[in-house]
């Protein structure tokens, strides 16, 4: 438990009076869990073999975090106390949802029950880290609360944080931070709550991008309900964007660490930066394909790419597993976008929802179009002229398909998702690092 | 500094409560001081012939003082790719009405438009103050006398309201009724304005961590929140173009909180429906806490204690909203304009005084232009609304003024104090 104890105390210097408090009741107990009580709760969150793909997507989505529900708090406290005892039944006094939940996908697995095999046993990070995200959608719209008093302003910034979306990035970065901190100081590492800062500022730091996203592209729909600039003035719209990033910058600031200050910011840059390459297609057909992979790194992957890099500085870990969780990210994000645009293809295919492309009618060119350009060079105009002309967007989806597109796209994915679990591979061996290997898995077999 | 050096701020920072003693105010006012006369026959004739120079001459001369100009133009920023990919799209929207070019002409035309100087405000303070003698010759810029820290936070200072602007002058398309002739361009224009505004701030962002000092950040991105919360004040109409809230009766209201918070969110019990600390509250969140916070934290740079950093906060404070009560003037010191804003402090006085006159407000709900401006300004001129404004305008001049008392005398500290003074002399 020697873990950055400094840095805590810096951390506990800027909370205010309740959150010390919560945190320090999480931390002792934290350092009460012996190390078996840790195996015996991954044990218990191993599931699924390999091959059942379909069932482990649907496990992938159900198992957002739930809900709203006020009494996280002290659930989560108290049920963490009453586990420091006998390592085994630690999952008897979880809360009537978590049990819920567990049971249901427990129905859905086919869980072996013997000793953990990790070898040949899946880790589902999602359940692996149910503590952890736990309540983080709340945590963060009681951040964003208590910044304002315009209750509008509240209403527009934590319209998105219903607790409906993936957490793909708050995810990473928690499984990225137990992992690191296994990695540097072995099994008795408990997360620091200045990394679960982390995660809650990523998700921000997306959510503040998709809300200008929206006014931006005037789209009608996100996460199955309409989007933000639907429902409210724009003006206001663009305003509340900007003041989650201002609360996620404050609590970035109050990690006091000028590192991770400078590789969070950056992140911040590189979405401008890749917002505005995607304005302009001037570039030649040979830098095309350099321009929109840079253009995918800035808009996706820098930000789970620093921060994860963040998580890892906070852990203490050194330069070089900073930089190998630097580049775990950067090719995690880079795998994710590309199978993005890949289902902007095929999920109208598939017949499901509405028919998509939403790619091709915002005049975007995307990894499948690029890839088909080779083998149809009718494509080029089309993408210089953004598919404006009618016809055009049916037309260059309709060649997407004929042409081996979506394949290479889907290889490519591939490519950096193996780096990625490549990568993940270098760290100590543990359910996290595990986790991260899954990860990979998930990101590229997910259906939406 | 830690937290509770902070906690120190929020408790000396008395807002409402700064009292100052006369003696104070004659020892800052010094060779400044001059006759005051408010008659309105003569405020017409001065304002036109006489405020203008004064107020360039304070500027140019202020400017000298810290080197080079901070304005909109410093070519470090406009000269990147993407403000010329900015600037190549808002050429295309040349012949439409995107309010984004009028941002665009104002930001770049500096004329009326003053607020371009709170770089240099900043700076002013930062040479004012001096630094402590530990900090290394490297991190100075000798010859203006401030640090390089300091003008990179005066430089935030401006990206900052520029962006808060830039993201002002969207257009709300859900009103679809305005648009219909040509929606393409207003998209268009929208996202332009969106993006520049993005690229400012990300780019305050990375300014701000490079200047590695945490609390700064945290204070800075405070300055980031309060902006957006002043664009939710009150009542709007469909452009979000602000309206007053309907006065209130004194027992109506609740009682009104202290503002005596730096780095929390301004509380707002006690402030709508009445109509002065509306207005008070409306620019400290838009305008003050941008200004105060920086001036603040220019100090904080400099190694200053939180004492003096509390006064930095209220000078710059005061001075934003002395200078909006002088801008909220002008429409009333020339011939009658065709518009002006509806939470100006001279209505707002006017509408405390005549709250019958709110129907007239009401009409504005949808859009600031059915109102009948004329109507309103003959209430106002008859009223004592403009002379209570010239009040509130000369108060909050003399509380920036008595923060400044506690800088040391010099060049910067004149040049401040000339500044406040132009301000006055346009009401003369």
């Amino acid at each position: 438990m020697k873990v950055g104890r400094k840095r805590r105390t810096s951390v506990f210097y800027v909370c205010n009076v309740v959150h010390v408090l919560k945190r320090f009741v999480a931390l002792v107990t934290m350092a009460c869990l012996s190390s078996s009580r840790l195996c015996a709760r991954v044990q218990d969150k191993l599931l699924c073999q390999f091959g059942h793909k379909v069932r482990r997507q649907t496990v992938f989505v159900k198992l957002k975090p739930p809900g709203p529900s006020a009494l996280r708090i002290f659930g989560k406290t108290y049920q963490r106390v009453t586990t420091c005892g006998p390592p085994c039944g630690s999952t008897s006094a979880n809360a009537a949802a978590g049990y819920v939940r567990r049971l249901a996908s427990s129905l859905q697995s086919t869980n072996t029950g013997s000793l953990p095999d990790y070898g040949t046993q899946i880790v589902d990070p999602y359940r692996l880290l149910e503590d952890d995200l736990n309540g983080i959608y709340e945590d963060i719209r009681a951040e964003l609360e208590k910044n304002t008093n315009q209750s509008e302003l509240n209403t527009i910034a934590t319209y998105y944080f219903d607790g409906q979306g993936k957490a793909l990035r708050p995810m990473v970065a928690i499984l990225m931070a137990r992992a690191v901190n296994y990695h540097v100081y072995g099994e008795n590492s408990a997360l620091l709550p200045s990394q679960r800062h982390v995660a809650m500022i990523s998700e921000m730091i997306h959510s503040a991008s998709l809300i200008h996203d929206d006014v931006i592209d005037q789209s009608d729909f996100r996460r199955g309900k309409p989007s933000v600039n639907v429902l409210w003035n724009h003006k206001k719209v663009a305003m509340a964007g900007d003041f989650i990033l201002a609360v996620a910058s404050m609590m970035i600031a109050r990690l006091r660490s000028d590192e991770v200050t400078l590789v969070l910011s950056q992140v911040v840059t590189d979405l401008v930066q890749g917002e505005f390459m995607q304005l302009g297609s001037k570039e030649t057909e040979n830098e095309r394909f350099a321009h929109y992979l840079t253009k995918t790194y800035r808009k996706t992957a820098s930000l789970i790419a620093n921060s994860v890099k963040a998580v890892a500085l906070l852990s203490g870990a050194d330069e070089s597993t900073c930089e190998l969780a630097f580049q775990y990210g950067r090719n995690l994000g880079l795998s994710f976008q590309l199978v993005d645009d890949l289902l902007d293809f095929v999920s109208s295919a598939q017949a499901m929802g509405k028919p998509t492309a939403a790619d091709l009618k915002l005049g975007l060119a995307t990894a499948p179009v690029l890839f088909a350009c080779e083998k149809y060079p009718e494509l080029n105009p089309m993408i210089m002229r953004r598919f404006q002309e009618a016809g055009d967007v049916e037309k260059a989806f309709e060649l997407v398909h004929k042409s081996r597109g979506l394949e290479q796209t889907r290889f490519l994915a591939r490519k950096h998702g193996a780096e990625a679990a490549r990568l993940a591979a270098e760290l100590a061996d543990s359910p996290y690092q595990k986790g991260l290997v899954v990860t990979t898995d998930l990101v590229l077999n997910r259906i939406k | 500094m830690s937290l509770s050096s902070l906690r120190c701020i929020r408790k000396y920072n008395n807002l409402v409560n700064v009292h100052i003693s006369s003696a104070m105010v004659s020892k800052v006012l010094g060779p400044c001081k001059r006759e005051v006369s408010t008659s309105s026959s003569q405020r017409a004739n001065v304002a036109t012939h006489n405020s203008k120079p004064d107020w360039n001459r304070a500027v140019s001369e202020a400017e000298k003082i810290v080197g080079y100009p901070t304005s909109f133009l410093s070519l470090r920023w406009v000269l990147s790719d993407e403000i010329a990919n900015v600037a190549l799209h808002l050429r295309k929207l040349v012949g439409s009405n995107h309010p984004l070019l009028k941002t665009a002409k104002n930001l770049i035309y500096n004329g009326k438009n003053n607020m371009q100087a709170w770089g240099l405000i900043v700076l002013l303070v930062s040479k004012a103050a001096g630094h402590s003698p530990e900090i290394p010759d490297m991190e100075q810029d000798k010859a203006a006398g401030v640090l390089h820290s300091q003008r990179a936070l005066a430089e935030v200072t401006e990206m900052i309201r520029t962006s808060h602007l830039v993201h002002k002058g969207l257009v709300n398309m859900n009103v679809s009724q305005q648009f219909t002739r040509d929606p393409d361009d207003m998209v268009f224009g929208n996202k332009i304005a969106l993006l520049g505004g993005d690229y400012l701030l990300a780019n305050s962002c990375s300014e701000l961590a490079n200047l590695r000092n945490q609390e700064l950040v945290e204070l800075m991105s405070s300055a980031v929140r309060d902006l957006a919360e002043a664009e939710f004040l009150g009542e709007r109409d469909d452009q979000n173009n602000p309206l007053p809230s309907r006065p209130l009766s004194e027992e109506q209201i609740d009682p009104a909180a202290e503002w005596d918070c730096i780095v929390e969110p301004l509380p707002m019990s006690g402030v709508m429906g009445n109509l002065p600390r509306e207005w008070a509250a409306r620019h400290v969140l838009a305008a003050g806490a941008l200004l105060g916070k920086s001036c603040s934290a220019a100090l904080k740079l400099a190694g200053h204690g939180p004492a003096l950093q509390t006064q930095g906060y209220l000078f710059g404070c005061h001075l934003a909203l002395a200078w909006q009560a002088f801008l909220d003037l002008e429409s009333f010191t020339g011939p009658e304009p065709a518009s002006f804003s509806l939470v100006g402090a001279p209505l707002a006085f006017t509408l405390e005084a005549r709250p019958d006159l709110y129907c007239y407000i009401e009409a504005g709900r949808r859009s600031v232009h059915d109102v009948d401006y004329h109507a309103l300004y003959e209430a106002v001129v008859s009223g004592d609304g403009i002379a209570k404004t010239v009040e509130l305008q000369r108060e909050q001049a003399r509380r920036a003024r008595a923060a400044l008392g506690h800088f040391r005398c010099g060049d910067a500290r004149s040049a401040l104090a000339n500044i406040l003074s132009a301000l006055h002399h346009a009401l003369d």
